[in-house]
């Protein structure tokens, strides 16, 4: 019984420890994107590898995943409004759910399944192969060589692939909405333009830098969580990636309760 | 995460790993992109050139995964070297080059670079003194 | 290979964020987020329902929204309105701003303009609201329906109460309803109604009276006939006798009233669906019946009486 009793005392001790941890993690990170003197040539270098990896090379896969949920989601939920006769409200559901709800999870998802976890890794590595006790020794910042830069890109990366994605199921709207209301183009940007609420694109925006933020800190931070031995890399992507998932329910879940209000 | 050390330590050893996920040029240009936010292209440039001195500037766009080990060596000594005034401590140079015969390509690599640092230091175990061939070694 | 590098991430930031500025550009074009506008002063006494972003509605389309609330030195509530520039024309000095408060749907300030050759209205000015409220108009409105709606309520209950009560008005007036039914059934209009036609009524009550009289004049004969038998038994029951020439009548009249008896059961079947058609038919038909019954009877006793020979009795010595 007290051998019950403390491990529930170590469990929630352990898991207070690291939501201070991660919290104390994103205050650093966030001084850090915000200090001017993180962005030197190295960083810079890092960020335009880090968005070329984390949206450049994934663009074709995107794009083609995109326009392929494009077609069967606007094809179901076009499909769906005209069945249960509800045409009147097609801006609102498509602006509502489809552009501002589905499409950021969307974007997120994918790039929290390939990019967050080849970050998750990498950083796990580094700190196996002591990469990190290098860049110390030559007092290179690692959270402004490693962190920030790898941070900040997927905030663009996922702010931009949002818009891709948008966009592609924007044009797939178009197709359906014609062949299934018989509605032309402008009729159809018009519709979803009454619809669109100018701060709901910003908080869309919002919502994505949001998704980016964290989809990109926590598997560095639990990364960084490895210990020198080899086995402890999937220990901590494991842990890094559960994370992430939950991150992402708990920010969606807060940007409809912030929508909502 | 942090641990101090001087300011102008270039240090060359088995345990200060080179990036993995960089080459050659960019692991020892890092420093100086990071630190005197050097141009690409220039930092690119003075690489280039070090890396002649040795006639190794095909390895430049390299991954490190590439290398020998007197290539890794080389490129560990004269990333160290990109430290302003560089104070160059070498941590048993024949574990990093297992090879080597003695010590004559080490003295040979540090005076190809010497107008790039500020002093040079050489840590060894005694039993290797013969290899070096020099007469003030200090013991402690 | 970062040449090539930067050129394809910088191409990518460059057409997406173009895209995304566009899309957004557009949608705050349309959205009249670049469009000048004009700031005006509304108060009103009271605060309730007023919220900022509120619309301003002029003929049911958005011309501005609700910026600011603030509280005045005169305790009145000062509404600072944002009205977009391009309709700024139709605020004149007379123009009169109302807080709509719809019985469903979010509470709007309509505008109602006045006189266009009224001055325009001066940003500096502070205009006075209306509050027109759709739920009290409502129910002030809905007020004497509910109070008739309530009367009614009760009238219905009072008689639900009387039906319910076997001495109430209710019941007794079905009582009296079916007493005049009954008597009803025993008029001649009744037989009117039923047969539509008054000419066959007429066929039928006269039929019915020359059965009576017929009747009648037969009693009358059966007596003279009693007195006479005693005289002349062979010019009673003769061929060409009288009595056999009465038999003869009788049976025709029996025959009719049989074809009568079936015309009554046709007319009773028309009239099936009226009920107190029926009774009354019925009577008629019972009327026959009986008239029917005592020819008869009357035939059957003169039969006995005076019983028909075929062959002529001859009287011994």
């Amino acid at each position: 019984m007290v051998t019950f009793i403390e491990g529930i005392g170590t469990r929630t001790l352990k898991l207070c420890r690291s939501a201070f941890e991660t919290l104390f993690f994103t205050w650093q990170v966030i001084l850090h994107l915000l200090d001017l003197k993180t962005y030197n040539k190295a960083t810079q270098l890092v960020i335009i590898t880090q968005l070329y990896f984390t949206a450049v090379q994934i663009l074709p896969l995107f794009i083609y995943i995109s326009a392929l949920m494009g077609l069967f989601l606007m094809g179901i939920v076009l499909d769906s409004i005209k069945q249960m006769g509800m045409a009147g409200n097609l801006g609102n559901i498509l602006m509502g759910f489809i552009f501002t709800e589905v499409c950021p999870f969307m974007t997120v998802l994918l790039l929290a399944l390939r990019s967050g976890a080849a970050l998750n890794t990498e950083v796990a590595v580094m700190k196996v192969s002591k990469e990190l006790d290098a860049l110390n020794v030559f007092r290179i910042d690692a959270f402004d060589y490693i962190v920030v830069p790898r941070i900040l890109s997927g905030i663009i990366s996922v702010v931009l692939l949002n818009g891709i994605f948008t966009l592609v199921l924007l044009a797939s709207g178009a197709l359906f909405s014609r062949m299934i209301f018989g509605l032309a183009f402008d009729a159809y940007i018009r519709i979803l333009v009454v619809s669109a609420d100018f701060s709901d694109l910003v908080i869309l925006i919002l919502k994505c830098a949001t998704f980016g933020f964290f989809i990109t800190l926590l598997p560095i931070r639990y990364g960084l969580t490895a210990s020198n031995e080899l086995s402890s890399i999937p220990i901590a992507v494991l842990t890094g990636m559960n994370n992430v998932f939950i991150a992402i329910v708990v920010i969606e879940v807060l940007s409809l309760i912030l929508s909502s209000i | 995460m942090k641990e101090r050390h001087p300011e102008n330590l270039g240090l060359v050893s088995t345990d200060i790993p080179l990036i993995s996920n960089l080459n050659v040029w960019l692991n020892i240009a890092l420093i100086r992109l990071y630190h005197l936010s050097e141009s690409r292209l220039q930092a690119k440039r003075v690489v280039v050139g070090l890396l002649n001195r040795f006639q190794k500037r095909e390895i430049a766009g390299l991954r490190i995964a590439a290398l020998d080990h007197w290539e890794r060596y080389l490129v560990k000594l004269l990333r160290a070297a990109m430290v302003q005034d560089a104070l160059i401590v070498i941590d048993r140079p024949f574990r990093l080059v297992p090879d080597l015969p003695d010590a004559e390509l080490i003295e040979n690599s540090l005076t190809r670079i010497d107008d790039l640092y500020f002093s040079c230091r050489i840590l060894d175990y005694s039993w290797n003194r013969d290899r070096y061939r020099i007469k003030d070694v200090s013991e402690s | 290979m970062f040449r090539s590098l930067e050129y394809k991430v910088g191409l990518f930031i460059l057409i997406t964020s173009v895209l995304i500025v566009s899309a957004i550009g557009y949608v705050a074009y349309k959205k009249d987020v670049f469009s000048r506008v004009d700031t005006y002063t509304l108060a009103s006494f009271s605060g309730e329902d007023l919220t900022e972003g509120m619309p301003v509605l002029l003929s049911g389309y958005k011309i501005g929204r609700v910026h600011a609330l603030e509280l005045g030195d005169d305790g009145r509530i000062l509404i600072r309105i944002k009205i977009l520039h391009r309709h700024a024309k139709w605020l004149r000095r007379d123009s009169v701003f109302i807080i709509n408060k719809p019985l469903i749907g979010d509470p709007r300030i309509v505008l109602s303009t006045g006189k266009m050759s009224s001055p325009p209205l001066s940003t500096e000015a502070i205009k006075e609201v209306v509050v027109a409220n759709d739920i009290n108009t409502t129910i002030k409105k809905l007020e004497p329906v509910v109070e008739r709606l309530n009367r009614i309520t009760i009238n219905i209950e009072t008689l639900t109460a009387n039906l319910v009560d076997p001495k109430g008005n209710v019941n007794q007036i079905l009582r009296h309803t079916e007493t005049l039914a009954e008597r009803l059934a025993r008029t001649d209009s009744l037989l009117d109604l039923a047969l539509g036609n008054p000419d066959t009524v007429s066929a039928v009550q006269e039929a019915l009276k020359n059965t009576e009289e017929i009747t009648t004049e037969m009693t009358r004969i059966l007596k003279t006939v009693d007195a006479m038998a005693v005289k002349s038994d062979e010019a009673l029951y003769g061929k060409d006798g009288i009595f056999p020439s009465m038999r003869t009548l009788l049976v025709d009249l029996v025959g009719k009233l049989a074809k009568l008896d079936q015309f009554v059961i046709h007319v009773n079947n028309v009239g099936a669906n009226v009920d107190a058609s029926t009774k009354d038919l019925g009577v008629l038909r019972r009327d026959i019946d009986e008239t029917i019954s005592t020819i008869n009877s009357l035939v059957k006793e003169l039969d006995r009486k005076i019983p028909f020979r075929k062959e002529p009795r001859i009287k011994l010595p």
